[in-house]
């Protein structure tokens, strides 16, 4: 009688224990739910740029991902919390695994691709100056200047010169003319340089040497 | 109130709340989508992408598909089976999608190099 007594009393125990566990392992998870649906709501969980690049464009590649990821984790949160009592299935179907693959696997390519290219990493905005040649003398031939814009819509941009009067001019296609013929003091370096219209922060320079 | 139902409650409306949020926040703009829809060439100029535009009807498509399976199936305790049919065609559209991205990142530009080797030749 004294040992189903104590083995009653084992078993009460450790049932009594079981609960008040499970209870204060929902309260604590539940809080943490909480916690992350609040700092989400308010913001201070930042999900501006859950699906942009590092220059601020939104990407498919990771969108794509982001609905796989949170389906597949909310189907199996979902199959786990509804049998009664909860339970872990007893199998991943392949097919799961197959379509997280994909997904996974189309994410990373689609990240090399872009990598090999410096647009696809950075969003790069740069104009670049391309000329012929660099060198002529007063009097002599001009020289074309031509501006490479990258990543910006507008390829619009302005041309100048430093020192800005005495050794030639440029108009505003990119042609530079060295100053006239007989003009003995016109030797040196010449400044080219072209400013982006729509970002004027974006430029290039060139020199150009007067013989 | 079982403890299992609470279980269950827990989880629909910690799931709920932020599929709400996230959704919210993609249709409002709170969550960045400039030039979702858009690719960028080598130049750095954009351009509305279609193999983007087919990737996401494919995305949403299965990923709707496979969550009504699983409402209608989630009391068996086993997560459904995706069609091997459907990631056929999963697999399918992504392929278009990478397959468009390395042809506007990658091939014009081994086109060009080439183009351009040829003209240095020639002249």
């Amino acid at each position: 009688m004294l040992i189903l007594m104590q083995t009653a009393e084992r078993v009460y125990t450790r049932t009594w224990v079981g609960d008040l566990s499970a209870w204060v392992a929902l309260g604590f998870l539940g809080l943490i739910g909480v916690a992350i649906i609040y700092n989400v709501f308010t913001g201070k969980i930042d999900l501006s740029g859950l699906i942009s690049e590092p220059s601020g464009e939104a990407s498919m590649s990771r969108f794509q991902l982001l609905v796989f990821t949170f389906v597949i984790a909310a189907s199996l949160f979902l199959v786990i919390a509804s049998p009664a009592p909860p339970a872990f299935p007893a199998l991943i179907p392949n097919g799961i695994l197959v379509l997280l693959g994909i997904s996974s696997s189309s994410y990373l390519v689609s990240k090399g691709i872009q990598h090999s290219s410096p647009q696809g990493v950075t969003g790069l905005r740069q104009v670049t100056i391309k000329v012929a040649s660099n060198v002529t003398t007063a009097g002599g031939p001009s020289i074309q200047c031509q501006a490479e814009v990258l990543g910006l819509s507008d390829p619009a941009v302005t041309w100048s010169i430093d020192p800005p009067t005495g050794l030639g001019t440029i108009d505003p296609n990119g042609l530079y003319t060295p100053p006239p013929a007989g003009d003995e003091e016109a030797t040196g370096k010449v400044t080219i340089k072209v400013t982006a219209k729509e970002d004027v922060g974006v430029t290039d320079t060139e020199t150009i040497t007067l013989t | 109130m079982p403890f299992t139902r609470i279980i269950w409650y827990e989880v629909v409306l910690f799931l709920g709340a932020l599929a709400a949020i996230i959704a919210y926040r993609l249709l409002t703009g709170g969550i960045n989508t400039n030039y979702l829809l858009y690719g960028t060439q080598r130049d750095g100029s954009k351009y509305f992408s279609p193999e983007r535009l087919q990737l996401l009807l494919f995305t949403l498509g299965t990923a709707m598909f496979y969550l009504s399976d699983v409402l209608q199936n989630r009391n068996t305790g086993q997560l459904p089976d995706v069609p091997a049919q459907t990631l056929v065609l999963l697999g399918g559209s992504h392929a278009i999608y990478l397959g468009g991205k390395a042809y506007t990142m990658l091939f014009k530009k081994i086109a060009k190099e080439s183009n351009d080797a040829d003209t240095h030749a020639d002249g």
